[in-house]
């Protein structure tokens, strides 16, 4: 223990403080002593990127998009109900929006070998056989419960459905997609498909049945892929798209209901305008600390 | 320095023996060499298994394994004002004059502190692992440290960078912060009788086998070295998760005979593990301080590290040779200590680490800490909520209430179970044994 304080400084100036800890106290500085290259390798806001207003406002166009699409979707199930649309136009409706879709693929994706056009073709096929046997069921699915628990069980899920969506990808994937679907994407689809089986459950001819859940299902699990092609395919095409659905949706909402009209319109300025600019408000209290104390990150990816 | 005082202090933490760990050992040590000092050292830890009561071990050094059963990661589960009856009975019948508070994720070491707060006593933490700031958990558990070191009256960290972070953390004033490294018991870790060989070059690997400690950076590294060098055998004790891979790895290259797998290694067989080798690996991603190469260094071996953490402040250069958390780099690095491995003399290097580190040390710069911190002044009430209204918008309040309520328990308390009805215990001082090693492996003598 003496061998710590042995050092005998012989010099007028104590020797310069070390940043080691081995050696015992460091002669003529006491352990809580602050040194002035205390936090000289801290490094702040490192890997923070400078947002732009406009790239952020361009980007809440694709949640605007899917905001009019599952309004849209709502309308029809409204018309529905109130029996204005029959089956017929219903089945129509389907069979437009499923050319449409094949179309879009067709036209926007690279590689789209007629294999996989067939594959694709059949899927279809056997998911439309299914849905058509299956809707005796659905039509008694709920006949028990009141119609206004209905609609109340069918918001909230919407609801849900909107706020753990996958904006940026789609959950049903294309080949040759990046990412893997989350968890919180396949939740809000699985919340749609169930709004969707409680609102044909308050029909009641078979055929409509089949025809209301047969244009959810083909929206909601298909819509997504088809406008993620879309924005892949072309920026503008993309922006043209968004902007037309948006001014057709609040002109169909405008003739249903005043109130409905007003709370859309709200909704979708507050998404592209309120929103972007709180973002970037915000970006002033972001203090991001990296250092020396950071856990080291692996340069190789861990293949098990 | 004139007269030393005698403290009474208590120990607290969730991890203490019979579990071996960083932490567990210094709480062990820093008690023995404290009561060698001539203090009273109690600790108070939760019950093991059926390890649960009062116990003596080494020196007289008592230990209170409160009757609660861990619940997650070795924590007692956090019932705020649970623990304010025990607390208060252990500190009036031990008369102790200062409690000390082991590692920032201990429950039971928050709460014990929140409570000596409550009742008056000063209070010192010693903060024994680095924290990141990004996730969820950290961003929890740094809010918690905040609250807890509002009002310590002094705090310790075992490196430098460790009170960097600790700094960072918790808004301390970095004059209330000491550093204070870790030590080795250097009697127990003495390096093989003979020396061994050189014409095949053993690489010792001692950690526990997780994400944490580098074990990816292992299955990268071990096959490139055993390729480069023919003459180099691998030993890896320890177990975790990640010794599905190592195993794969071995399988995949064929290494069985070049890399021996001990397994989970008993804390008392490690030193026999360690002196069969020549090199110390040790590739953890984080450290605040790294016991492992100071047992490795004081066994005579050359360590190769990363440099990550606290790591670079614990070995002398020529002791250690450091490398980037890379596969490459680290293959450049054992090569390098391969190349000046004939430099190095292990009796010499064990006779250096006895001058470098030294539990006794530690006690003595510990009881100035001590020293420090009872000359902190008493503040009543009001002004200790001040100090918790600036630690943030929403949470300030909520510490403040917190703390409210903890005093109005503690007087309901002092009426229910008065003061004078808890039996103060008497102090016997045990005859020293200077024979006696004071490893924790011969120590337990419980009186039952």
């Amino acid at each position: 223990m003496d061998t710590f304080m042995s050092e005998v400084i012989t010099s007028p100036t104590r020797p310069r403080w070390r940043k080691v800890a081995y050696g015992g106290m460091q002669p003529g500085f006491d352990d809580n002593h602050t040194d002035d290259s205390f936090l000289e390798e801290m490094v702040m806001n490192a890997n923070v990127v400078k947002r732009d207003i406009l790239k952020v406002m361009l980007d809440t166009v694709s949640i605007s998009q899917y905001l009019c699409i599952v309004a849209l979707v709502g309308l029809v199930w409204t018309y529905t109900l109130r029996s204005i649309l029959n089956e017929n136009s219903l089945l129509l409706l389907d069979v437009t929006l499923l050319g449409l879709g094949f179309l879009v693929l067709l036209l926007t994706k690279e590689m789209l070998s007629f294999n996989l056009f067939l594959r694709y073709l059949l899927n279809i096929s056997f998911f439309i056989s299914g849905l058509y046997v299956l809707a005796p069921i659905y039509q008694t699915l709920t006949t028990s419960i009141s119609s206004n628990s209905i609609w109340a069980v069918t918001v909230a899920l919407l609801v849900l459905h909107l706020f753990l969506h996958d904006y940026f990808g789609s959950t049903v994937r294309a080949p040759g997609a990046l990412h893997n679907p989350t968890l919180t994407s396949c939740i809000s689809l699985n919340a749609s498909v169930v709004a969707s089986v409680f609102i044909a459950s308050c029909l009641r001819s078979r055929l409509l049945v089949f025809a209301i859940m047969l244009f959810s299902l083909q929206v909601f699990l298909f819509a997504p892929l088809v406008t993620y092609c879309i924005k892949k395919y072309s920026f503008r095409l993309h922006l043209w798209f968004s902007f037309g659905l948006m001014i057709a949706t609040l002109a169909f909402v405008y003739t249903l209901h005043l109130l409905l009209f007003v709370m859309l319109l709200g909704l979708l300025i507050f998404v592209t305008v309120v929103c972007p600019y709180w973002l970037i408000r915000m970006q002033v209290y972001k203090f991001e600390i990296n250092g020396p104390w950071d856990e080291a990150k692996l340069c190789f990816d861990i293949t098990d | 320095m004139g007269e030393r005082k005698r403290h009474r202090i208590l120990m607290v933490s969730d991890f203490f023996y019979p579990n071996f760990g960083g932490v567990e050992n210094h709480i062990y040590y820093l008690s023995q060499c404290l009561l060698k000092l001539g203090h009273k050292v109690v600790v108070m830890t939760h019950a093991y298994q059926n390890r649960s009561g009062v116990r003596y071990m080494t020196g007289g050094l008592k230990v209170y394994y409160v009757p609660w059963r861990p619940f997650l990661m070795q924590n007692t589960f956090p019932t705020f004002y649970g623990t304010l009856p025990i607390v208060r009975t252990i500190l009036l019948r031990e008369k102790i004059s200062l409690v000390h508070g082991h590692q920032a994720f201990s429950t039971l070491c928050h709460e014990a502190l929140m409570h000596a707060r409550t009742m008056g006593y000063k209070v010192v933490f010693t903060d024994h692992s680095l924290y990141g700031f990004a996730d969820a958990g950290s961003i929890h558990m740094n809010k918690v440290l905040q609250f807890t070191l509002a009002e310590v009256s002094q705090a310790i960290c075992v490196s430098h960078t460790s009170k960097e972070n600790t700094v960072l953390r918790s808004g301390l004033p970095p004059e209330k912060v000491f550093v204070i490294p870790n030590a080795v018991d250097t009697a127990m870790f003495k390096p093989a009788p003979t020396r061994l060989s050189r014409h095949e070059i053993v690489i010792v690997v001692i950690s526990r086998l997780v994400y944490r400690k580098g074990a990816d950076l292992l299955v990268e590294v071990i096959p490139e070295v055993c390729r480069l060098y023919p003459n180099v055998r691998f030993i890896v004790g320890g177990d975790g998760p990640k010794r599905v891979r190592l195993e794969e790895m071995r399988e995949k290259h064929s290494l069985q005979d070049r890399v021996e797998m001990l397994g989970a290694v008993q804390h008392s067989q490690v030193r026999s593990v360690l002196i069969t080798g020549h090199i110390f690996l040790n590739s953890s991603l984080t450290e605040a301080f790294c016991i492992a190469i100071l047992e490795a260094a004081s066994c005579g071996l050359l360590t190769v590290s990363t440099r990550v953490g606290g790591v670079p402040e614990v070995l002398p250069d020529d002791m250690v040779v450091l490398a980037k958390p890379d596969p490459s780099d680290m293959v450049q690095a054992i090569k390098k200590a391969i190349s000046i491995l004939p430099n190095i003399d292990p009796e010499e290097m064990h006779n250096r680490m006895k001058e470098l580190y030294n539990w006794h040390d530690v006690a003595k710069r510990t009881e100035i800490v001590y020293d420090r911190a009872l000359k902190c002044s008493n503040q009543n009430l009001i002004k200790r909520l001040s100090r918790y209204l600036s630690c943030g918008a929403w949470a300030g309040k909520l510490f403040c209430l917190v703390m409210i309520i903890d005093f109005l328990f503690w007087h309901l308390l002092q009426r229910w179970q008065p003061a004078e009805d808890i039996e103060e215990v008497p102090d016997f001082v045990l005859s020293h044994d200077q024979d006696a090693g004071i490893s924790p492996d011969n120590k337990n003598q419980s009186f039952r």
